[in-house]
């Protein structure tokens, strides 16, 4: 019977060629970008799994409460594991762990340099690897390896990197900047690209100089610790050791912003918004259901196809199916028959989904930049999704078209005379409703994401970050004293307009902010950004003052300039006023000398903070340099050769300001182009469907259509009749889009400080979009319709 | 009124051409009340269609109230169609999904008649065919006479110079079919409607005033009835 079914199932495919390729393109296009995003989501639901201990392990981060906001950070002050230890009973093992950038170099066998690199380094406690005990270590064991100073562990990959392979690595030297020598004393695993702790280089604790830092109010991200909880026990379990530890360490009196310790749980790192991590590769969950409703819409757009293509389809069976019913067949062994045809259609959609999966992934890591692991084959779960899918589609739209053919009436069937068309609201219509509507939402959304990307771009920052190159520079002391000579050898060259030293350009996010004293009052309401820069910075980007002037060029910081954010918080409105007054900021007792006109100083997410720039030449870590627009290739291999002879120690690395500012938008860049091909996609299947539907609308009322020709209706008439429901559906969905729309784009544009006005044009525009395609793809069929000769169908009754 | 020249008409099959009609020459006249008659299959329907204006000639002339119709582009050919022709089928095609009343309005609708005009039309045909209690019913709640009788008022309903009828009666019992014959009659009469009706059945034939026998395309004898 099976066997039957399946043979009649494929000579009625075949039979369909153009409804089947309709089907069949529709679904597996739908198919494939759900099987992308559940790749997708799977790899980042899988980060950090499979630690037996997870329920135990815990990040201990540390927050903030201010009068007028909050502050969250995933680091811990330098002495908390060592009094951690002792005085919290429920950690069993506590572990510190702490992520800085450096230098190595790794010599020959002769002593001569043979390859030197600026990488990502960790300096760990034996304990960190006690805590996280499922990483493998391939040679020695935490306790031999890290518990001395001066030694280093090295992943598989670097041993084989650094020294050819992982039994040569072992027992070798390396250095770490200037002088320190570190010795290979223990191998570990890889680390897999869905871990929040990408570990290459792992220096013993020891090593670390910090380590002796006694200060509790000072706490940096990258300074770590994890803790492992005593079997059974619950963070709750530990809510009253942890409220005493935080009222002993962090007195209110002494220690502002109400400090605290709190417990993060392992599996929550990758998904936090508030605690960065090792990896710099969190995803919020809202993201990821975003992905996945995203996915769930595009497979019930697919599959609404299906359902209306097949219900079209389904008169032109009628007949078939009232001779089965003469013949004896239940409406259950009808059923079962149409299902069979279903599944035969979803699985040759798998398949050809598979292929286009197979094809999408390259690009799709292109556009995450490698850093996800995407493989069709990757992972079990993937084929099990596959096949929960196609019978998900199969049932799902199997079912209805099946409910309703078998349902015929064998007598009518059998003559023919099945009508689908009843009046009111079908089923079908809206369905076709809910279809456009989750198109319109995403036209709207993708023309919203792309308009703020736009304004984002464009929109004047108060500075000019054009031609600009941000170059590091070593600020060990030795490479101190060479600046000026750095200085001096780039101004030469003829493509460089304006040098000056700096932390950091004045947009960034990587700007430190400190509590601070104005005129001899110690401000509670908010953080002052310190940028430090020398007096051509204001050069360099076009940075404009407003009152007082710049500070004289200095080594040590003399005065300072603040901005008009600043004023205005201060609740200055004369300028002039607070050129002079005394600022007292991260270490630095300066008065103003001068007000600088606003400018953006981290993404258009966020206002503009109050800020000050200092010079300081013991803190520059860059030097920015303007370039001549027309000359920037050739400048930046000249500079890179001056900077290779001056500091031969280190490694040359430069970005452009503007590349780096656009970096803050990646996520939105990516979030707009899946939006882009979402949308696209959900279009793509959405008037294929529509295609069908009309294709459908038009058989069922031929024989209406052959009369009215004959009772005079012109073609335009009758296209015009044919199209008219469609366009008032598309209207309805339009009508039905937009307030989700609305609050859709106006809840992702309320995370930008800047941003554009939600105005009426994407709207209108999605509608004149969906209306004018809905037209086109209709009036294709409807015209053929009502072209066609018109006497064939009257003629045989 | 119309002037068929050396009409042809032929389906090309695998290069084999099968001829429906050939070279029809006939000329029919305001006022006449023709049946067209001959076996199934002798291109009677075929002819009916070329006169409505619903198939084109492979070859010929056609004159209709003295325009060359096979030369004229769709919109005018509508246009002219809309004005004079009316037709009326064997198996009535109303539409399914419209009253009574609203399928007598459908031509009216598109010939742009206002709608007073409409109205009045309308209730002049009820009224002359007995079918004003009706007028709200679907054509499936109609039995097969009635349902005629909606398909000639609905024929009627533009004011057309020339009914074309495809076996009005076929599907009909002979009382009912001996009704429409009547009317078809009576509006030849006393209107001046010209008829042109398709039959097998010798007896209505004797309805109207000329017989053009058709067999295998060609018509093989033209016979003026006396009244």
């Amino acid at each position: 019977m099976f066997k039957l079914n399946l043979k009649i199932a494929w000579r009625n495919l075949w039979k369909n060629k153009g409804y089947t390729l309709i089907n069949i393109l529709g679904l597996s296009i739908g198919m494939a970008s759900c099987i992308l995003i559940f790749i997708f989501i799977r790899f980042q639901l899988s980060f950090d799994e499979g630690y037996k201990n997870e329920d135990r392990i815990y990040r201990v981060v540390t927050n903030w409460k201010y009068s007028a906001y909050e502050d969250f950070s995933s680091g811990v002050p330098v002495p908390f594991a060592a009094a951690a230890r002792n005085e919290i009973a429920g950690f069993e093992t506590v572990g510190s762990i702490v992520k800085r950038n450096a230098f190595l170099q790794i010599n020959d066998a002769n002593g001569k340099e043979k390859m030197k690199s600026q990488e990502a380094v960790y300096y760990a406690q034996p304990d960190f690897f006690n805590v996280l005990s499922d990483i493998k270590w391939i040679y020695s064991a935490p306790e031999l390896a890290l518990a001395e100073p001066n030694t280093v562990v090295l992943s598989a990959k670097y041993a084989e990197k650094f020294f050819g392979s992982v039994k040569d690595a072992i027992g070798k030297n390396m250095r770490l900047g200037e002088k320190i020598n570190l010795k290979v004393a223990g191998i570990i695993q890889d680390m897999p690209q869905n871990s929040s702790f990408p570990l290459e280089i792992v220096i013993s604790y020891e090593t670390y100089k910090g380590r002796f830092n006694n200060n509790w109010d000072s706490v940096n991200s990258a300074f770590c610790s994890y803790v492992l909880l005593k079997e059974g026990l619950r963070p709750e379990d530990l809510q009253q050791s942890i409220a005493n530890f935080n009222k002993k360490y962090y007195p209110v009196d002494k220690i502002a912003g109400n400090q605290e310790n709190k417990l993060q749980v392992l599996r929550a790192i990758h998904f936090s918004d508030k605690y960065d991590n090792f990896a710099n590769a969190s995803i919020n969950r809202s993201q990821i259901y975003g992905l996945a409703i995203i996915g769930l819409f595009l497979i019930i757009t697919a599959c609404i196809n299906f359902i209306n293509l097949s219900t079209a389809q389904s008169v032109t069976r009628s007949k078939e199916v009232g001779v089965r019913k003469v013949m004896g067949s239940k409406r259950s062994q009808l059923i079962y028959q149409f299902l069979t045809e279903t599944f035969v259609v979803s699985l040759a959609a798998l398949l050809i989904a598979c292929v286009i999966t197979e094809l999408a992934i390259p690009p799709m890591q292109h556009l995450f930049k490698g850093r996800i692991e995407f493989s069709l084959f990757g992972h079990p779960s993937i084929f099990a999704f596959m096949a929960l899918l196609v019978l998900f589609i199969a049932f799902l739209a199997g079912f209805y078209p099946a409910l309703v053919i078998s349902g015929f009436k064998p007598a009518l069937a059998i003559k023919n005379k099945i009508a689908l068309n009843k009046r009111g609201l079908s089923l079908r219509k809206i369905l076709v409703v809910a279809q456009f509507a989750i198109t319109i939402v995403l036209i709207v959304g993708t023309l919203v994401v792309i308009k703020q990307m736009q304004f984002v771009q464009q929109k004047s920052l108060g500075f000019n970050p054009d031609a600009v190159a941000m170059v590091g520079i070593p600020n060990d002391s030795l490479s101190k004293i060479k600046y000026n000579t750095f200085k001096e050898r780039i101004s030469k060259l003829p493509g460089v307009e304006d040098i000056s030293f700096c932390q950091s350009p004045p947009l960034s996010g990587n700007i430190n902010s400190s509590d601070f004293t104005y005129n001899g009052v110690k401000n509670k309401d908010f953080e002052l950004r310190n940028i430090r820069a020398d007096e051509n910075f204001f050069k360099v980007f076009d940075l404009k003052l407003i009152a007082g002037k710049l500070y004289h060029k200095s080594d040590t910081a003399n005065a300072c300039v603040v901005n008009e954010t600043f004023l205005k918080k201060m609740s200055i409105t004369n300028p002039e006023e607070a050129i002079g007054k005394v600022i007292y900021a991260s270490g630095n007792t300066v008065p103003i000398a001068g007000v600088v006109k606003d400018f953006n100083d981290q993404s258009l997410r966020e206002q503009i903070s109050a800020l000050a720039i200092f010079p300081g030449k013991n803190d520059y870590w860059n030097v920015s340099v303007k370039i001549d627009s027309k000359q920037i290739a050739a400048t930046m291999k000249e500079i890179d050769k001056i900077w290779n002879s001056t500091f031969p120690n280190g490694v040359f690395d430069s970005a452009f300001v503007n590349e780096t500012i656009n970096s803050y938008y990646e996520s939105e860049q990516i979030m707009g182009v899946l939006f882009k091909i979402f949308a696209g996609v959900i279009i793509f299947i959405s008037f294929i469907g529509l295609f069908g539907l009309i294709s459908f609308v038009a058989t069922q009322r031929t024989k209406e259509v052959a009369i009215r020709k004959v009772l005079g209706a012109s073609t335009l008439e009758l296209v015009k009749m044919l199209n008219g429901s469609f366009l008032v559906m598309v209207f309805v969905a339009n009508i039905v889009a937009w307030p989700l729309a609305y609050l859709f784009v106006s809840k992702w544009l309320a995370g930008f400080a800047y941003r554009i006005d939600v105005s009426i044009w994407p709207f209108a525009l999605a509608m004149a979009i969906s209306m004018a395609i809905t037209l086109v793809t209709v009036s294709i069929r409807s015209y053929k319709a009502a072209s066609a000769n018109t006497i064939d169908v009257l003629k045989y009754e | 009124m119309i002037q068929l020249t050396n009409i042809e008409k032929y389906y090309a099959s695998k290069g084999v051409k099968n001829y429906v009609l050939r070279l029809v020459t006939t000329t029919i006249n305001q006022g006449e009340f023709v049946s067209v008659m001959g076996p199934s299959g002798a291109g009677k329907s075929t002819l009916l269609n070329i006169i409505g204006m619903l198939e084109e000639p492979t070859y010929g002339n056609y004159h209709f109230m003295g325009e060359d119709v096979t030369s004229l582009n769709e919109r005018k050919r509508i246009e002219l169609y809309r004005n004079h022709i009316g037709f009326v089928f064997q198996a009535y095609h109303l539409i399914d999904e419209m009253t009574v009343y609203e399928n007598i309005e459908a031509p009216l609708l598109y010939k742009k008649v206002g709608s007073a005009e409409r109205a009045s039309r309308i209730a002049d045909l009820l009224d002359r065919f007995n079918i004003v209690a009706k007028k709200d019913l679907f054509p499936n709640q109609l039995s097969g006479g009635q349902q005629q009788l909606v398909g000639i008022a609905r024929a009627l309903a533009a004011q057309p110079s020339i009914i074309l009828a495809d076996e009005p009666t076929g599907n009909l019992q002979s009382a009912q079919a001996e009704e429409i014959m009547s009317l078809f009659k009576k509006l030849n009469e006393e209107e001046g409607i010209t008829i042109i009706q398709v039959t097998h059945s010798e007896k209505n034939a004797q309805y109207g005033n000329r017989i053009l026998h058709i067999a295998d395309g060609l018509i093989k004898e033209d016979i003026k009835i006396q009244a």
